[in-house]
């Protein structure tokens, strides 16, 4: 007989795996017929959708290298072609997959006929794009929303809303495309109705147990970053929060033995996720996450120029694109609601604008709500830059001030 | 005169300043606006990396920040941070900028931490009224810091002192480029560092005058016309119409971000082989890309003059716009002559790394070798700095 598994499987991954395949297929076909995107995952995708571009996410396919234990490899096409190995591994992945698609098994994207970024999540995403249109000539378009200090100033908002309104134009100009308002109501309200499903869903690990854990999380999220704004998200949101209600129900955990719950910072190791797993046969579980928690902001609008006033608030207004003080805040507030034992804050080499500043904030996060927490180093896709045992040790460490 | 004293000499304007009464704002990003500091009765004045700072970052920033950050940090940590009336921070620029400054606030709420957010997207006259809202609010910031209102006059002082010590350092970098024996590329290194330590009418003094001697022997050769062209062309960043061979053996530039003009200056000083005409042009941020900033308008609306010169300034690897910067790179490498291109590249900087691939490429296009130098603060890897390009300027010597 074989041994249980310490932590429970999700049926809604079937639905996931279909979902996946199908985002896969249907980019393809956009590509051949000259209509798809690359995006980064912050970007308003409700504009492109409703004007009937495909939108592919580079970052998701830097996970998929990275689970597929293919990073190193992958970062090392990117790293031949002069890209510093210092440089984000989704952007050596992605550019190293590019260079040498058919040398790469799982997450090589289809050939894109535009590059949308909006760097509400790092500076880095304009600077890859350019790098992908020199290899690819797929023009970059930029949505710039500076950085919020406190409330959105009517300045800034203006701004960012010139700046929708020019990618409109763009879009327009590049795909020979209109943004029709029933589409693009259409659209926003199917993504609202995907954020708010997600919600809910991140909302049920307040109980105990926990019905998801941080694995969990980090894989069903997959369509609220890909596919909102399309039908099936919504489909599979509500398949997924029945699910895990139902666990709610009937008190069923995502591990089997719930111990100590634990608050997780920044984007997962793609290539070791097992090292949740691992942790929950020894009774810890991942209730609430920042990551996950990004994509919180529902697009509202009864016409176009509503919605498109929607996309300026909504998607400046985003967890990377606050201060340390904010984060620090968004922090205090999941461990509280969620009332958690500690944290664990990874810090991603490849990510500045996500890492720097947390040796700070962890200070400022035990102090606020007087549970310890732990700075691991290493990084999302690039295995070469993570030591198992190092990572292991300081987590031992944490674990320990719960016994 | 080399780096550390260069610091030491920067330092003792700094001091004297303070001395005689003066506060200075410190700012880290090139591209602040001078007038509107001046105008609030405070000078301007760049803080400058120490290559003798040991690591005092780390507990506070991971090694993984920028090495011009980790520097900032470790001396501030250290306490040998000049006295400051206050600091500024570029936000929007890059992400280890964008952090650093808030653990900067936290670590030492001290300090007059002042955030500038720039505008990214080449986006024309919405750029120029987001950023001159910004100067408003730093204005602002700037008042409540100081007690003193902007002074339009002091304002129009400024101004004034700024477009000719810029003007004079272009002419400077132009005459360079056609006849670099009349000035030494560390005679013009520290005059560029000068203004950045504290653009007052000395430093405008010294320039005009090398700038007088300078001209008296282009007069003599016949190249005044020529210098005074590829000004022209430089600051409308079109030098397509420029066609000018020079008969030197090797001509080099210099192109990165973050990095000091005397940095170079310093660092090829002892190299073999290196004459002191070999690098005729730096692309630096803190160099060349600052000081072809055209100048502020002093009629209408002032914020946004200020808003229009930083943005009239040539394009940085922060911006969009790297195909424009690519073109004009190619232009520069065919039609100055330039026979070589060091692409520098500071530690763990997402702008300059990201770059440097394409513009090998580009230089490459255009048949112009390039050699890649990673680069820090503290020169720690000075002697493979040296050897890496004394073997550059062989193979071109050869070549």
């Amino acid at each position: 007989m074989s041994e249980e598994k310490p932590y429970r499987r999700l049926e809604s991954q079937d639905l996931l795996q279909q979902i996946a395949f199908r985002h896969g297929l249907e980019a393809m076909a956009a590509s051949e017929e000259g209509r798809l995107a690359w995006v980064t995952s912050g970007f308003p995708v409700e504009i492109p959708l409703a004007m009937d571009v495909f939108p592919t996410y580079p970052e998701q396919a830097g996970a998929i290298i990275g689970a597929s234990k293919i990073g190193p490899e992958v970062c090392g096409f990117g790293e031949d072609l002069g890209y510093s190995q210092e440089l984000c591994s989704y952007a050596r992945s992605s550019i190293g997959s590019t260079d040498r698609p058919e040398d790469v098994s799982m997450g090589a994207l289809p050939t894109p006929q535009a590059l949308l970024a909006c760097n509400n999540i790092c500076g880095t995403v304009l600077k890859w794009y350019d790098a992908i249109s020199e290899m690819t000539g797929a023009p970059v378009h930029l949505l710039d929303t500076p950085p919020l200090e406190g409330e959105q100033l009517p300045h800034h908002r203006a701004y960012v809303r010139r700046g929708v309104d020019r990618l409109v134009e763009f879009l327009a100009d590049t795909f020979n495309t209109r943004l029709e308002d029933e589409e693009a109501t259409r659209v926003a309200n199917l993504s609202s109705q995907a954020i708010r499903l997600w919600t809910k869903v991140l909302e049920t690990c307040v109980n105990k147990p926990s019905p998801l854990n941080c694995a969990d999380r980090f894989l069903t999220m997959a369509p609220v970053v890909s596919s909102r704004g399309m039908e099936h998200c919504v489909e599979f949101y509500e398949a997924l929060l029945a699910e895990v209600e139902g666990r709610v129900k009937e008190g069923i955990g995502a591990i089997r033995n719930e111990k100590t719950r634990l608050l997780w910072d920044n984007i997962p190791p793609w290539f070791i996720l097992r090292f949740f797993n691992q942790l929950a046969a020894r009774g810890v579980v991942f209730p609430a996450d920042t990551y996950t928690h990004a994509w919180s902001g529902a697009v509202e609008g009864s016409d176009t120029a509503s919605i498109l006033d929607g996309v300026s608030e909504v998607y400046s207004d985003v967890y990377l694109n606050k201060g340390l003080e904010a984060k620090v805040d968004k922090m205090c507030e999941l461990i509280k609601d969620y009332d958690l034992d500690g944290f664990v804050m990874f810090s991603v080499r490849s990510c500045k604008r996500y890492s720097l500043g947390q040796l700070v904030s962890k200070e400022m996060v035990t102090e606020r709500t007087g549970v310890p927490g732990v700075v691991i180093e290493g990084d999302m896709v690039d295995s070469r830059l993570f030591s198992e045992a190092q990572v292991q040790t300081r987590v031992d460490a944490l674990l320990e001030m719960f016994v | 005169m080399s780096y550390p004293i260069l610091i030491e000499q920067s330092n003792q304007i700094l001091r004297e300043l303070v001395d005689a009464g003066q506060r200075v704002l410190g700012y880290i990003y090139p591209h602040i606006p001078h007038e509107i500091v001046m105008a609030h009765g405070l000078t301007p004045s760049l803080v400058r990396t120490n290559r003798t700072t040991v690591g005092a970052y780390e507990d506070s920033l991971q090694t993984f920040s920028c090495s011009l950050t980790r520097n900032l940090f470790s001396q501030r940590v250290n306490g040998s941070f000049p006295l400051l009336a206050g600091i500024v921070f570029s936000a929007n620029t890059c992400d280890a900028l964008q952090n650093v400054a808030d653990v900067w606030r936290l670590r030492f709420p001290e300090d007059n931490v002042i955030r500038l957010t720039y505008p990214v997207g080449d986006a024309g006259d919405s750029a120029a009224q987001f950023l001159a809202k910004e100067i408003k609010a730093f204005s602002d910031a700037l008042e409540s810091l100081t007690g003193t209102a902007f002074q339009k006059d002091a304002f129009i002082e400024a101004a004034s002192i700024l477009e000719g010590i810029r003007s004079g350092l272009q002419l400077l970098y132009s005459a360079r480029l056609v006849n670099p024996s009349l000035i030494p590329y560390k005679t013009l290194s520290e005059l560029v560092g000068d203004f950045m330590t504290a653009p007052t009418k000395t430093v405008l003094t010294r320039i005009e005058n090398k700038w007088a001697e300078v001209l008296d022997g282009l007069r003599k050769q016949k190249q005044d016309g020529v210098v005074l062209k590829i000004r022209a062309a430089l600051l409308s960043q079109d030098i397509g119409d420029i066609d000018f061979a020079s008969d030197s053996a090797v001509r080099i530039a210099v192109i990165g971000g973050m990095v000091e003009p005397t940095t170079i200056a310093d660092l090829i000083v002892n190299i073999p082989g290196m004459k002191p005409n070999t690098v005729v042009l730096d692309i630096l941020t803190f160099g060349f890309r600052t000081v072809f900033t055209p100048p502020a308008e002093t009629e209408g609306d002032l914020f946004e003059n200020a808003a229009q010169s930083i943005l009239g300034a040539p394009s940085e690897p922060t911006q969009e716009g790297l195909p424009r910067r690519m073109r004009f790179l190619k232009d520069i490498l065919t039609n100055l002559s330039i026979g070589g291109l060091v692409v520098c590249e500071q530690s763990f900087c997402d702008p300059d790394e990201f770059e440097a691939p394409s513009t090998e490429r580009a230089a490459s296009e255009v048949g112009v070798p390039t050699v890649r130098l990673p680069i820090d603060p503290e020169l720690s890897d000075r002697a493979r700095l040296e050897g890496r390009l004394q073997t550059f300027l062989e193979t071109l010597d050869t070549s």
